[in-house]
């Protein structure tokens, strides 16, 4: 056993081992030349010392941020004062904002389930170890992620303003792809000869069907024209869906935050501001 | 001066926490990095590219280091919050107005919950566009994604302590969501609830949730990922040709076989 032995020399064993397997020369360097990113250098101090400065410069602006802006505290919990509208925490808006378009069951469990399970995915699709530890991969990268950003965005948008502005004929002010689909299927079983449409059926068509059908067609699409337009692999096309993922997330999250008022309608992020106070 | 810092150095118990002196040698800077708790976790030495900012912005440290810095402020606040749906919102009320430095070690412990949430997702965002994921990393981008999910519900269970409207709609809103699951909707939400209405019984429910289980599964997940950086080559360096496996990969079990 080595028990005996002092800890300092057990040490220092251990270090004249890691040297002499580690260090092409162990003759005092004391600073590492600027050129070659391959060069190692000693984790102290050049790595340690950014990490310590990153630590207390965050710490100092979080701070500030602390001194200057008060969490919120609202008036006591009443479970018979119901706020309009009653928000979850901004990073779970982009999930409300969803459960105003499909069924819920659909937007508030399945489709976060279903990103968590497709994010964990990623390295099993993408298995190639070409490209490890560059940002963006390829010179095509960062278009692709701009355009996929871009994409994404206009489609998001122009969903939330149709489905806010396309009104349902005739009926008492409805609006909303869903209720249209509603509308329209409920008319032709009116019509006759369409027995089989019944309430369950036009719920699943207008809340699961087409919600699935527009949700699977956006990255769908966009990993064919991402294909098409930039001869992409495999890792090209993931950086345009993880994209869509990202541009989705973003922009349902600044919606749901900043622009859903009173009803969860939409308005500009001032009258959502008056509203909450 | 000199003299008493040179005696405080020569002291017994100095030199049992500071077993070498300033780490200004290879070798020293070697020891400091190999005996140090924390600093193990860094290789001894680091390819040049690793120190760039640039490359990772350190949204990984960050995401820890706001960890910490939630558990230092979130001690502080359990010195006086108290759990029940009576004195809940007047404690919070009591820590902002009383207690010294109350209001501003809630106000870190609340902006450093959102700057966690922020960083952590962008820190899944830097390691998806540089690659990072990529083999023999994909099992720590898997532990990845459920400490970011764990992320979202340690900073959703903390929503509802200060049991003020704010908490009580947003958990409203949120168990509504999980109550829609299919099959096994309302026993989801039971089990959220602790009942059938958010009460004492969801209350305790969310702070030993927050402050206990959460935070322990956050640690356990932490250390396996730190240590999957350091077991899968630490920080990814480019790849620029696809090598059929890199060495060491698969383990090296199948070699010894």
């Amino acid at each position: 056993m080595t028990t005996a032995q002092p800890q300092e020399d057990r040490a220092a064993s251990r270090v004249a081992v890691l040297e002499s397997a580690a260090a092409p020369s162990p003759a005092a360097r004391p600073r590492p030349s600027q050129e070659n990113p391959d060069e190692k250098v000693h984790t102290w101090p050049y790595l340690v010392r950014i990490e310590f400065v990153g630590a207390l410069l965050y710490l100092f602006l979080l701070s500030l941020m602390s001194v200057f802006v008060d969490a919120p505290l609202a008036s006591l919990a009443n479970p018979d004062v119901t706020p309009n509208p009653a928000k979850a925490p901004w990073y779970f808006l982009g999930l409300q904002e969803l459960l105003l378009h499909m069924d819920k069951a659909l937007a508030g469990v399945i489709v976060p389930g279903a990103v968590l399970v497709l994010l964990a995915a990623i390295p099993y699709v993408d298995h190639r170890r070409k490209g490890t530890g560059i940002w963006f991969y390829s010179p095509k990268g960062v278009p692709i992620a701009l355009f996929s950003f871009a994409y994404t965005s206009v489609w998001n948008v122009g969903l939330i303003l149709v489905d806010q502005f396309l009104m349902v004929p005739g009926e008492q002010g409805g609006h909303g792809i869903g209720p249209i689909i509603r509308y329209w299927l409920h008319s032709l079983r009116q019509g006759g000869g369409y027995g089989f449409l019944t309430d369950s059926v036009v719920n699943g068509i207008a809340g699961w069907i087409v919600p699935i059908f527009i949700m699977l067609l956006i990255p769908t699409s966009l990993a064919l024209i991402v294909r098409r337009r930039w001869q992409a692999d495999t890792r090209e096309v993931l950086i345009g869906l993880f994209t869509f993922f990202v541009a989705s997330f973003v922009v349902l999250t600044v919606v749901g935050t900043a622009f859903r008022g009173e009803g969860m309608n939409l308005m500009w992020p001032w009258q959502v501001k008056q509203a909450n106070h | 001066m000199g003299a008493i810092i040179r005696w405080v150095k020569s002291t017994r118990l100095f030199r049992s926490i500071y077993r070498e002196g300033y780490p200004t040698t290879p070798r020293t800077r070697v020891a400091v990095i190999l005996n140090s708790l924390a600093l193990h976790l860094h290789p001894v030495r680091v390819p040049r590219r690793a120190t760039r900012v640039t490359y990772t912005w350190g949204l990984g440290g960050l995401s820890v280091y706001m960890f910490v810095l939630l558990t230092i402020t979130g001690v502080f606040l359990m010195w006086y919050y108290i759990p029940s749906t009576q004195d809940a919102y007047w404690s919070i009320r009591f820590i902002e107005s009383e207690v010294t430095f109350g209001q501003f070690m809630r106000n870190l412990h609340r902006w450093a919950a959102h700057g966690m949430v922020i960083i952590v997702f962008l820190h899944m965002c830097r390691v998806f566009y540089t690659g990072a994921y990529k083999p023999p990393r994909e099992f720590n981008w898997v532990i990845g994604v459920a400490l970011l999910t764990i992320t979202f519900l340690l900073s959703f269970t903390g929503y509802l302590l200060p049991w003020d409207q704010l908490a009580y709609w947003a958990i409203t809103v949120g168990t509504n969501m999980g109550g829609a699951t299919p099959f096994i909707g309302d026993q989801v939400r039971r089990m959220l609830l602790g009942g059938l209405d958010i009460g004492q019984a969801t209350l305790v429910r969310w702070y030993t949730l927050h402050v206990i289980f959460l935070p322990l599964l956050t640690i356990v997940l932490m250390s396996l990922h730190f240590w999957r950086v350091r077991k899968d080559g630490n920080i990814s360096t480019p790849v620029l040709e696809d090598e059929p496996e890199p060495p060491g990969y698969p383990p090296v079990i199948e070699q010894e076989g």
